[in-house]
């Protein structure tokens, strides 16, 4: 420190042109210019800090570009799927989709019997289910069906699509997911359709335990053969309900 | 090269793939620098890329679309290391011995390569980040105490901590 009281600390704010106010500034201004010891002192530091320039640009991994340019070409999609609804209204992600289904559920659908008094058949991986077709709707609940069978399906393929190694994209696809999932339970709930509240319920542990970033690429692995067989057969049920009665599901 | 597209009200798809294709390495860079890790470099501008997208409504084109990703981009960096390590940026005594470098650290350096990279791992974590964000990025300390949740003053302290060891780290080197 010198006499009058300005260190380096001090010349580094001045050379930063910020933390010292408006006064101190004028202060240590009026210093330099009459303390020649100060202003070599000074000189230095500009030196020294001018010296440190950002060094070029590491180039990022090409794959890591290409993931960039594709997470926007998801997000774009996504959005403008929520955009148009009507061609594909149920893409997973969509909370589009899931607002549309909860408003369906408060104008009284009865879901009730959704899967109560069925015993559920043993269902094959590799059964038709899977089909992208389903049904038109004919009626609310049939537009709740449809909804439902069609989260649960695309639940089945965004998952067999999922990457098996920990990152944000397939962090924010089990979220959304899993948010999906939580809608659909409460308003399960909310219209007093328990047993497929607690269906929808016992999908989000396996979701979250997918979602956790520490997982290993086997455990997901197997998480997902068991949360796609699971899905397969409430996937199952459904469809022999839509053959077997053409009314409320 | 892509075209200059007919600007909206919003900034369109094309250009962020042109924001990506020209700027993509600065991003990644400013988040390496902050991270020591490529694996978070690449999650923070994946990250904020999709902040960008989806808060794109918020760009009132004050800066170029680059430079509001570019800071999205370091936001993100630091909330990723907040995540990863807690208690990072907790305060130091001004005598705490220098970090050890991790292996990870030696391969971020080694990709940064040069004499400031070599300079910095001298530095404790704080002091690192909030050199870089005032001497590089240009953030003002304000800023920088909000995003690393601390006050100005715990960030001036570091400011001149690192400057100071960088000086002398510096000095050092030039005479070897």
């Amino acid at each position: 420190m010198n006499e009058i009281g300005i260190n380096d600390d001090t010349l580094t704010l001045y050379y930063y042109r910020d933390g010292l106010t408006a006064a101190e500034r004028a202060r240590v201004q009026a210093a330099l210019e009459r303390d020649v010891a100060l202003r070599e002192r000074y000189e230095q530091l500009c030196a020294d800090l001018g010296g440190l320039a950002a060094p070029e640009p590491v180039p990022a991994a090409p794959d890591a570009v290409a993931r960039w340019h594709d997470s926007i070409e998801r997000a774009a999609r996504i959005e403008h799927q929520r955009a148009t609804p009507g061609k594909r209204a149920f893409h997973l992600p969509s909370f589009t989709w899931g607002a549309a289904v909860a408003a369906a559920l408060v104008v009284g659908i009865g879901i009730g019997s959704y899967l109560s008094g069925n015993q559920v058949p043993e269902p094959s991986i590799n059964d038709g289910v899977a089909g992208n077709e389903l049904p038109a709707p004919a009626s609310p609940s049939a537009t709740f069906a449809r909804g439902l069978a069609v989260h649960l399906q695309e639940s089945r393929q965004e998952l067999a699509g999922l990457p098996i190694e920990a990152s944000s994209e397939r962090a924010m696809l089990l979220t959304h997911m899993i948010q999906q999932n939580r809608m659909f339970e409460r308003a399960a709930v909310e219209n007093g359709s328990q047993d497929l509240a607690r269906v929808l319920r016992a999908f989000e542990p396996i979701l979250v335990r997918l979602a956790a970033e520490d997982i290993s690429p086997q455990d997901a692995e197997a998480l997902q053969a068991q949360l796609a067989f699971e899905l397969n057969v409430v996937l199952t049920k459904y469809r022999r309900n839509a053959s077997e009665d053409a009314g409320p599901i | 090269m892509v075209a200059v597209l007919e600007r909206g009200a919003l900034p369109t798809q094309a250009e962020f793939h042109e924001a990506i294709s020209n700027r993509s390495d600065r991003w990644f860079s400013a988040c390496l620098r902050i991270t020591h890790s490529r694996e978070l470099a690449e999650d923070a501008v994946q990250e904020a890329l999709l902040a960008a997208w989806n808060k794109r409504h918020q760009f009132h084109g004050d800066s170029s679309l680059e430079t509001w990703i570019h800071r999205i981009a370091v936001n993100a960096a630091l909330q990723l290391i907040r995540k990863q390590r807690p208690g990072i940026f907790e305060p130091l005594e001004p005598d705490e011995a220098e970090s050890a470098d991790s292996p990870e650290d030696d391969v971020a350096n080694h990709d940064v390569g040069d004499t400031l990279a070599a300079a910095l791992r001298h530095l404790t974590e704080i002091e690192r980040v909030c050199f870089i964000l005032r001497h590089m990025e240009q953030w003002k300390l304000k800023e920088i105490a909000n995003e690393v949740g601390t006050n100005e003053g715990r960030v001036k302290q570091a400011l001149f901590r690192g400057v100071k060891k960088l000086r002398v780290k510096l000095v050092d080197m030039r005479s070897q």
